[in-house]
């Protein structure tokens, strides 16, 4: 009796081994090898300039080319899409290397995990915020003589992001400001003119709330994104001039209640609240009638809410005038990076002129060189308010750490919003986990 | 034979032993509305998932709840097999994992169970509080020193770099060592008497006795690594997508950045076309669990 | 002679004894082992993650003192994870064995009809991936979900409840029932700062977010506690109970002067490896809330990842990872004791 239950177990085993056998016959097993950095490090094209290379490239087969990894993240498949058609056309402008693009979920851990394990990606995303945790790490290449072209085309308070030391170690690749996006036709059909003002903003927020309906003024998302921008309108500050933590403020108390106060009053919603994974997702739902929001709505809406008529307006001025919030994104070459050649060649195409303006061309993004705006600004009238806001916009960069400051605010406006602490408490909280983070 | 007539032995004496018949019918039938109860709680979110993952996305948002797809749609499905998505590949990836590290488990862990349960070797104490308190080690401490060692000895990325680091746990040697401690000697002895080697004695004496936890094992080890994320997060990559199982796939399936838009579809889809190996493969051996089960309950 | 045969025995048992222990032993040390005393290590160095590790400077007890000692913010989310967790395992640990035990005990009936459907339909949650069920449980969770819609349909006075994104705690929201809020509460509850928190936050419960993912763990987790008892049950002599009942004993009675006794060492097994998991409570966090709202999810596993991924802290991240291999030892070590106790009694 034993003896067949061993051998039940047994054929279990077996028929487990099976199954996984018979998958492997039905799967395409020539799949190609994995696209990762961590490849043979050996070929000699790879690390010999290209220009002496560029015959030898020419008359290798397409399979021999190098591949190169561009790591970062994407907020929509239309974002993705349209990145790859610019990857694909350095692709076909060459032959020495194959580039793809990957978006990772989990993007920190996914850039610290292949950063550490000594295999890094090629070319990867640098976030305005993370700039000062990659230098403190000392991991971004120093970029060789003419790898960037004409770098002081790009703006200059953008390029000021990614320079540390005095060396410009990376080129933004576009960037983006906040602004207010409005559904034309609820704001039609509630007699709202676009708010210009923070009491507009409110006034209009609770005439378009329809809450039987399940329908709201604003999607505000608990984000320190978002909130900083209104930190700003309020006359406040996140850092003083001498680079110390100053959030504990009056002004700062003004933006906190404020915000916290729209969403207490259920004028504006959380995006969760209608079912929804972010506020632009609400928006193409038509759940809510406004988002403050960037240019990554465009294709986003374009792609997955065609229908939804919109309008875009600057952000409504605080108490102490108008602000915004300005993200950008670099292209990184890590310092052990294994083709390091490759890495800035591909740079440089996505990044000069006409790189860069095939790419903002597309619409996403906005040009992060000066000689493009004329142009980009022709091409798109209507998303002109995004690059207007260029001018009186902060940039979205503190201090090395500084997640920790940016969760600490996320954090304390869900509380606040909840009834579970009070602006003043939350305030204190930020100011201190701040000074905690700057003494280290 | 013999368990069968006791089977019905064990009620007729209780209900000969006092209680009147109608109440041990109305204990029977609250007996059976709490498991179909609970039944029902187990298995309704499986039948809505499935439901909806028919859907379209307007239909999931207004009529949740009805259990008809109309209209009947595979779009959820189909876009698995686009894109990035490689659910086919992820899957046999899944199912390669899990069954080497099974097979791997199962051996290794009542092999070493056995000795630390049965032979009595100097430092056998160290060793088992040694595994011990691997048990207490939380894995997410684990992730960056392994990523590093893996990458020594380059496995990262690798089939092997996948299965080496869990091909072994501290929890299958702690269970199969309980049980084998639990056995009587008797017949050890005997085989010991008879000649038999310590490793006779455990491949065709102890083992066989041993049918209950090892079962216990194999679900355990095999439905773990099926389930396994952040190891394989971490051992694959974020880029190997050829070597992917489902688990890492699909996490990707939520997006990054700032846009984690929620395609409810795509969610369920992934899911239940995750869950489908597993449940076929379970449904399909269930019979050999059960029968397992009942006949291990017959001691001697 | 017999010393000759005693000794050789001796040395028989020595090889084997380590010749089987080997293989196990030599991946547990290569895979667990040594990454368990770097983790030690990386906790008195300030590694960022991204430098090689030889290259992270000594800071001595540094991060310790940070956790435990000084008022910042790193001692305050450690003791909010710590609370958060403590809340989730005294929830989940409890309900899961009593429930499974429950479970086994009712379908472990010898004369039970559709046993095959029960046992596959409790185990069934527990073979899914948790992956596969977070997605499946983030939109079953929605505010206007299927849970809140059923809901609604059996009380409309409900309100929904947005599951995935209510920080408030389960005792805070029960005190404010009977007028207790942060605003009425007295000023020793909402002043007293221990260890970070105030008295008031530590006594918050888990969240509602975090209540809703211990409902989905004890229905995930149930089904596998399940079966280890059934396969316990079925060790238990039958003539035990037949002396039993011909005694004249209730099947409660039974349950509790036979088949509890019995399984001891299986509860004890149960609620030990139930503990070590929801210590080390990880995926359904990193699937479905990112530990929000509000931190309220954060678990000791989810801020190891985050301080060490998301801030690139490992050198914290691996202090904390021992203090937290120090609570569930500690917790282990208690349950034991008191396993014992009983025993004794």
């Amino acid at each position: 009796m034993k003896k067949q239950i061993l051998y039940a177990t047994a054929a279990l085993l077996v028929a487990i081994l099976a199954v996984t056998a018979c998958g492997g016959g039905t799967t395409p097993t020539a799949a190609p090898p994995p696209t990762t950095a961590t490849q043979p490090t050996t070929a000699p094209e790879a690390t010999t300039a290209p220009a002496t290379t560029a015959p030898q490239a020419t008359t290798a087969p397409s399979g021999s080319a190098t591949k190169l990894q561009l790591l970062g993240w994407s907020s929509s498949d239309a974002e993705n899409n349209l990145l790859n058609t610019i990857v694909d056309q350095f692709n076909k402008s060459q032959t020495q290397y194959t580039a793809s693009f990957d978006p990772s979920p989990n993007y920190d851990q996914a850039l610290q995990t292949a950063l550490a394990g000594g295999a890094p990606p090629d070319v990867f995303y640098v976030d305005s915020l993370k700039f000062p945790d990659l230098m403190k790490n000392n991991v971004l290449a120093t970029p060789p003589a003419n790898a960037i072209q004409d770098p002081d085309d790009f703006y200059p308070s953008l390029k000021a992001a990614f320079t540390a030391n005095g060396t410009f170690y990376c080129p933004p690749k576009d960037f983006s400001t906040l602004a207010l996006i409005y559904n034309k036709k609820m704001l039609d059909a509630a007699g709202v003119k676009p708010p210009t003002t923070w009491d507009e903003l409110k006034a209009a927020a609770e005439k378009l709330t329809d809450s039987s309906k399940g329908v709201y003024g604003l999607a505000l998302s608990a984000d320190a994104a978002r909130w900083v921008a209104f930190l700003y309108q309020a006359g406040g500050t996140v850092l003083d001039a001498n680079g110390k933590m100053n959030i504990d403020t009056p002004e700062a108390k003004v933006a906190l209640d404020y915000y916290t106060g729209l969403l207490a009053a259920g004028y504006a919603v959380t995006p969760d609240k209608v079912d929804s994974g972010w506020n632009g997702e609400a928006f193409g739902k038509e759940k809510v009638a406004m988002v403050v929001e960037g240019n990554w709505m465009v294709p986003f809406l374009k792609s997955d809410f065609p229908n939804v008529e919109y309008d875009i307006a600057e952000l409504p001025a605080g108490p102490k005038g108008k602000a915004t919030m300005a993200f950008t994104v670099c292209y990184g070459v890590p310092k052990n990076g294994a083709h390091l050649d490759g890495s800035w060649q591909f740079v440089n195409a996505l990044t000069n002129k006409q790189g860069m303006k095939e790419w903002t061309d597309l619409g996403l993004a906005m040009p992060t060189r000066k000689s493009l705006r004329d142009g980009w600004v022709q091409k798109f009238p209507n998303l002109k308010v995004f690059l207007d806001g260029a001018d009186y916009s902060h940039p979205w960069q503190f201090g090395p750490g500084f997640t920790v400051v940016t969760d600490a605010i996320n954090k304390g406006i869900q509380e606040i919003a909840a009834g579970q602490a009070t602006s003043e408490s939350v305030l204190k909280t930020v100011q201190k986990a701040g000074e905690d983070v700057l003494a280290q | 034979m013999a368990q069968q007539a006791q089977a019905i032995h064990v009620p007729a004496t209780r209900a000969a032993g006092g209680a009147p018949a109608w109440l041990v019918s109305l204990a029977t039938i609250f007996r059976y509305l709490i498991l179909f109860a609970f039944a029902l709680i187990f298995l309704a979110p499986f039948i809505f998932a499935i439901a909806n993952s028919f859907k379209t996305a307007p239909q999931i948002a207004q009529d949740a709840l009805n259990l008809i797809p109309n209209p009947f749609t595979l779009e959820n499905y189909l876009k698995l097999t686009r894109g990035a998505a490689n659910v086919p590949l992820w899957t046999f990836n899944s199912l390669l994992f899990a069954g080497v590290v099974t097979v791997g488990r199962v051996f290794l862990c009542s092999l070493a169970g056995y000795a630390l349960a049965r032979i009595s070797f100097p430092g056998r104490n160290i060793v088992f509080l040694a595994v011990l308190a691997t048990m207490m080690i939380p894995g997410v401490v684990l992730l960056i020193p392994r990523f590093i060692i893996l990458k020594q000895m380059n496995l990262l990325a690798t089939y092997p770099g996948g299965i080496l680091p869990i091909l072994v746990d501290a929890f299958g040697i702690f269970l199969m060592k309980q049980f084998f401690e639990s056995l009587p000697g008797e017949v050890e002895e005997a085989a010991r008497i008879d000649g038999a080697t310590p490793f006779q004695i455990f491949w065709r004496v102890s083992l066989p006795m041993a049918t209950a936890p090892l079962i216990a094992l194999t679900i355990f080890a095999f439905q773990g690594t099926w389930n396994e994320l952040q190891h394989f997060l971490i051992a694959l990559g974020p880029t190997a997508r050829d070597l992917w199982p489902l688990t890492l796939g699909l996490a990707t399936l939520r997006g990054a950045g700032v846009g984690q838009q929620l395609d409810f579809g795509l969610f369920l889809a992934g899911s239940i076309l995750m869950t489908l190996p597993m449940a076929l493969i379970f449904i399909v051996f269930q019979r050999y669990f059960v029968e397992s089960s009942s006949h291990s309950a017959v001691k001697g | 002679m017999a010393t000759t045969n005693i000794a050789g025995q001796r040395r028989q048992e020595l090889i084997a004894g380590y010749s089987f222990v080997a293989p196990a032993l030599i991946i547990l040390l290569v895979f667990l082992f040594i990454p368990m005393f770097f983790t030690l290590w990386m906790s008195f160095r300030d590694w960022s993650g991204i430098t090689p590790p030889a290259e992270s400077g000594a800071v001595g007890l540094q991060w310790y003192e940070r956790l435990l000692v000084l008022d910042n913010v790193r001692r305050t989310d450690f003791f909010t994870a710590f609370k958060n967790t403590f809340y989730y395992a005294l929830g989940v640990v409890p309900t899961q064995t009593v429930l499974a035990l429950l479970l086994a005990v009712i379908a472990n009936q010898q004369l039970l009809r559709f046993k095959g459907f029960f046992r596959t339909t409790f185990y069934f949650p527990s073979i899914t991936s948790s992956v596969a069920i977070g997605l499946i449980f983030l939109w079953i969770y929605q505010s206007g979900g299927i849970l809140n819609q059923v809901i609604k349909a059996v009380n409309p006075a409900y309100r929904n409840i947005s599951w995935m994104n209510d920080p408030t705690g389960i005792i805070h929201n029960t005190l404010a029932v009977f007028g207790l809020t942060l605003r009425t509460a007295p000023a020793w509850l909402t002043e007293t700062n221990v260890l970070g928190l105030t008295l008031w936050q530590w006594l918050s419960g888990p969240s509602v977010t975090m209540t809703a993912l211990m409902m989905l763990v004890i229905w995930t987790t149930a089904g596998t506690m399940m079966l280890v008892f059934l396969a316990a049950l079925q060790d238990i002599p039958r003539p035990l109970y037949e002396a039993a009942s011909v005694d004249g004993a209730t099947s409660v009675q039974q349950f509790f002067s036979i088949t509890v006794p019995m399984l001891r060492p299986t509860i004890f097994f149960v609620v030990t490896l139930g503990l070590i998991g929801t210590f080390q409570v990880f995926d359904q966090m990193f699937v479905m809330t990112s530990g929000g709202p509000a931190g309220t999810t954060t678990s000791l596993a989810y801020l190891i990842y985050r301080a060490g991924f998301n801030d690139s802290q490992m050198g914290l991240a691996s202090a904390i990872s021992v203090l937290l291999f120090l609570i569930i030892f500690t917790a282990t070590l208690i349950q034991r004791r008191i396993f014992s106790d009983r025993a004794v009694a």
